[in-house]
């Protein structure tokens, strides 16, 4: 059995924890009072905690135990100001690892958090060498939230730069959420979040269940770090469940890649270094000839792909995760982001010069009273 | 009306009545002659007297005296007859029922006596003819006492201790007889007879008397019977026989009475248990039980046993128990510890085993107890407890989410 420490940095990592501790009492299905008389059922011993300066945010959430929200004490917040956040982890880093540490051992950690935010950004690089450093063989994912293109330049920049040092971090690779994809849903915004974050948590639960279960084909940890590690080490993951009209197997893996199913706009043909793919379905829907001639299809053009099927009761889930050779949606993050820093500081001098301007009226000239 | 008529009426009633008056006149003389002829004829007349030893009859000159009697069986009593002046003083023994003339008779202006009754020995009925010339006659009762006749008298009784018995039982039955008389019994021979049926006769049987009792004097035998079959007897009356000094023999019977002989009696018991209250589970009860002899004999060796059925669930100890003897209209007490284990009805019998008299003898009784289901008396909590431990559930799940 696996052992799972899943942490949520930030209100957005926050927030989706919280959705993976909903799922593991049933999901969507899920009824608010749920809580109340289940318990979260994980299929692997999967421990959980919510870290942020911000009580509020921890106070928001609906399906995490209290001694799963661990509060980081600083003064003021820390705004989106990552130096701040930084500073804050620091301050409270034994206070921090000491939480974790009481949780035990594990064998994979996912660190959740959105990149653009003040806290999770900041902590959750550091927090990740801390883990490398405390647990010597553990396998830590990183599911990182890109903020909507439209959100300011300076959660653009505090992306670019949690990204970058993400991607230094010795973890295993990142697995890339797109917020812009909520444009997909419709509603207001804290419904849109919640149903992004319900795909998270159902992919990502699937994904341990997935890794914790007797395959046919054998996938494993080690296959799933072996897709990580490929090329840039970022990674998204797909989702599709096939429904009753159409239970193709071929279809629901093929599905499974679609951009629409995906949690970062990636295209697996001309973007894919590794991938796996995670096939679960009662065993008619498993025709193995099918299935292997839709993995040759997709390793075609994305290199390596890993395979692995579960025969579990129910119509063909599949689900699919590839690394990328490329990212050009991540680049013009970057461009976007210099291009607004840029902006940032040509403002910034501008205003200075304006300022100067206006200050030279003054010069030569003393306060009169 | 015709004067002719109430003439004639006239007539008819006058003639009528001269008719009557006549037969009247008739009817008197004929009564008045008949008198005076008898006065003139010297018709006989007579008179009884009941007279006791030494009374006399006084009539003109004669005095008619009873001496003795000197035999009532044979008919003789003994009279003097003696006539003031002393022309006649003759004792005679006359013969019940004839006439006796003394100086010629009635008819030639003489007595004639005859004995017409002997009543005992001292009393006869005297008959006195004689011509109503010659005076009236007239009682004289003796002044003097009689002298003490030679007349034993025996009274016999024949007593049973006891009226009522039943078949097994003894009674002893006691011959009295007693001389009240004034002369010696001799001969006495009491015949009780003959042996009934209903009894055997143990010892004393026939019963032996004096064969002499002086006045005053009496005796006494007894003799012991057993009553063997049942009824209503009538006990016949014992005869006893005798004779006086003159061997002039009498007897004498005692009453006869019933005895009534009831079925032998025997010892009957009853077992009687107590209503038992409802034994609440794992609780503890006593059943009380009586034993009651409403026989007329003694139960000995009496054993009871007891048995619950169905065998389980109900505990009973000292059910079993054993007496001596109980008494006809006694009774024994005990009871018996019952604890229940099951709840359900249970039935107790119980078996009693006795020696009744003749032979053993077993009765029963039963008795229901029920074990009841354990009292909840809180039975709320039932409700309460559930209701607390989901709020309390619900409240931890709170506290466990609550930030
Ligand atoms: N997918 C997702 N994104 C979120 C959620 N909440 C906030 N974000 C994104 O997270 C970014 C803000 O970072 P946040 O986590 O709030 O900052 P922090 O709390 O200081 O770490 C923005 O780009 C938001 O779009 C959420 O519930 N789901
Ligand atoms: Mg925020």
């Amino acid at each position: 059995m696996l052992n799972v420490l899943m942490l949520g940095v930030g209100q957005c990592g926050n927030r989706i924890l919280d959705s993976i501790n909903k799922e593991a009492f049933g999901g969507n299905g899920a009824s608010k009072l749920a809580k109340y008389y289940l318990r979260p059922k994980f299929p692997s011993r999967v421990e959980t905690l919510a870290i942020n300066t911000a009580v509020n945010d921890l106070k928001e959430l609906r399906f995490t135990t209290a001694k799963d929200r661990l509060h980081v004490p600083n003064l003021h917040g820390v705004g989106a100001n990552r130096n701040v956040g930084k500073r804050a982890f620091m301050d409270n880093r034994d206070m921090i690892m000491g939480e974790i540490e009481k949780r035990g051992n594990f064998d994979v950690a996912f660190v959740i958090t959105s990149t653009s935010g003040g806290t999770g950004s900041s902590f959750s690089p550091l927090l990740i060498n801390e883990l490398k450093r405390q647990y010597r063989n553990i396998t830590i994912i990183t599911v990182a939230v890109l903020p909507f293109r439209e959100e300011g330049s300076i959660y653009l920049q505090n992306a670019a730069f949690c990204m970058k040092e993400l991607m230094e971090v010795e973890a295993e690779g990142i697995l890339l959420v797109d917020n812009q994809y909520i444009k997909r849903f419709s509603g207001d915004i804290a419904t849109a979040y919640d149903k992004i974050n319900g795909m998270i948590a159902q992919r990502l639960l699937f994904l341990i269940e997935s890794l914790d279960s007797e395959m046919l084909s054998v996938t494993d940890l080690g296959d799933f770090k072996t897709v990580m590690n490929g090329g840039l080490r970022i990674g998204t993951m797909g989702f599709y469940q096939a429904d009753s009209k159409n239970l193709s197997i071929r279809d629901a893996i093929e599905n499974s890649f679609k951009p629409a199913n995906l949690l970062y706009p990636a295209n697996v043909a001309d973007d894919a270094a590794r991938a796996m793919v995670i096939i679960q379905g009662s065993r008619e829907h498993l025709d193995v000839d099918e299935i292997t001639k839709e993995i040759e299809r997709i390793s075609a053009s994305a290199g390596h792909v890993f395979k692995g099927i579960v025969v579990k009761k129910g119509r063909p889930k599949v689900l699919s995760v590839f690394t990328m050779a490329s990212a050009p949606e991540l680049e013009s993050i970057y461009a976007q982001a210099a291009r607004g820093m840029q902006d940032e500081k040509e403002k910034r001098s501008r205003a200075r010069k304006q300022l100067d301007d206006a200050f030279a009226h003054i010069e030569d000239l003393e306060e009169i009273y | 009306m015709h004067r002719g008529d109430v003439f004639r009426m006239r007539h008819s009633f006058v003639l009528s009545s001269l008719v009557c008056l006549l037969i009247i006149i008739l009817l008197i003389q004929a009564a008045c002659c008949k008198e005076s002829d008898d006065d003139d004829d010297d018709e006989a007349t007579f008179k009884d007297f009941n007279l006791n030893v030494g009374d006399r009859i006084d009539l003109g000159d004669y005095q008619m005296e009873l001496i003795e009697i000197q035999s009532v069986r044979d008919g003789l009593v003994v009279m003097r007859i003696s006539k003031v002046g002393g022309s006649l003083d003759e004792q005679r023994a006359l013969l019940l029922d004839s006439a006796n003339n003394f100086d010629g008779g009635a008819e030639k202006k003489g007595v004639t006596i005859t004995v017409a009754d002997i009543f005992d020995e001292q009393s006869a009925k005297v008959r006195v003819e004689y011509l109503p010339g010659i005076g009236t006659a007239r009682k004289r009762t003796s002044a003097r006492p009689a002298a003490v006749p030679d007349k034993p008298e025996l009274s016999v009784q024949k007593i049973f201790d006891k009226s009522q018995m039943n078949v097994g039982d003894e009674a002893k039955v006691t011959i009295i007889v007693k001389n009240t008389g004034t002369g010696q019994a001799q001969s006495i021979n009491a015949q009780d007879i003959p042996p009934l049926p209903e009894f055997t006769y143990l010892v004393g049987y026939p019963p032996k008397i004096k064969e002499t009792l002086d006045p005053g004097e009496s005796d006494s035998a007894a003799y012991i019977v057993n009553a063997v079959k049942e009824g209503s007897i009538q006990v016949p009356s014992i005869v006893v026989t005798y004779t006086d000094g003159k061997k002039n023999s009498k007897s004498n019977s005692s009453e006869p009475f019933n005895v009534i002989i009831g079925p032998k009696s025997r010892a009957d018991l009853v077992i009687s248990v107590a209503d038992t209250s409802p034994i609440a589970l794992d609780e503890e009860g006593l059943l009380n039980i009586s034993i009651f002899n409403q026989g007329t004999a003694s139960a000995t060796r009496i054993e009871v046993t007891g048995e619950v059925s169905p065998p389980d669930g109900l505990r009973a100890t000292d059910l079993d128990k054993s007496f001596f003897e109980i008494l006809p209209g006694d009774g024994a007490n005990y009871s018996a510890k019952l604890s229940g284990q099951k709840a359900g009805g249970y039935t107790i019998h119980l078996k009693a085993s006795y020696d009744g008299g003749d032979g053993y003898v077993i009765r029963e009784g039963t008795a229901q107890v029920a074990v009841l289901e354990r009292e909840y008396k809180y039975q709320y909590l039932l409700l309460i407890i559930p209701v607390a431990i989901i709020v309390g559930w619900i409240y931890r799940r709170y506290r466990e989410y609550k930030y």
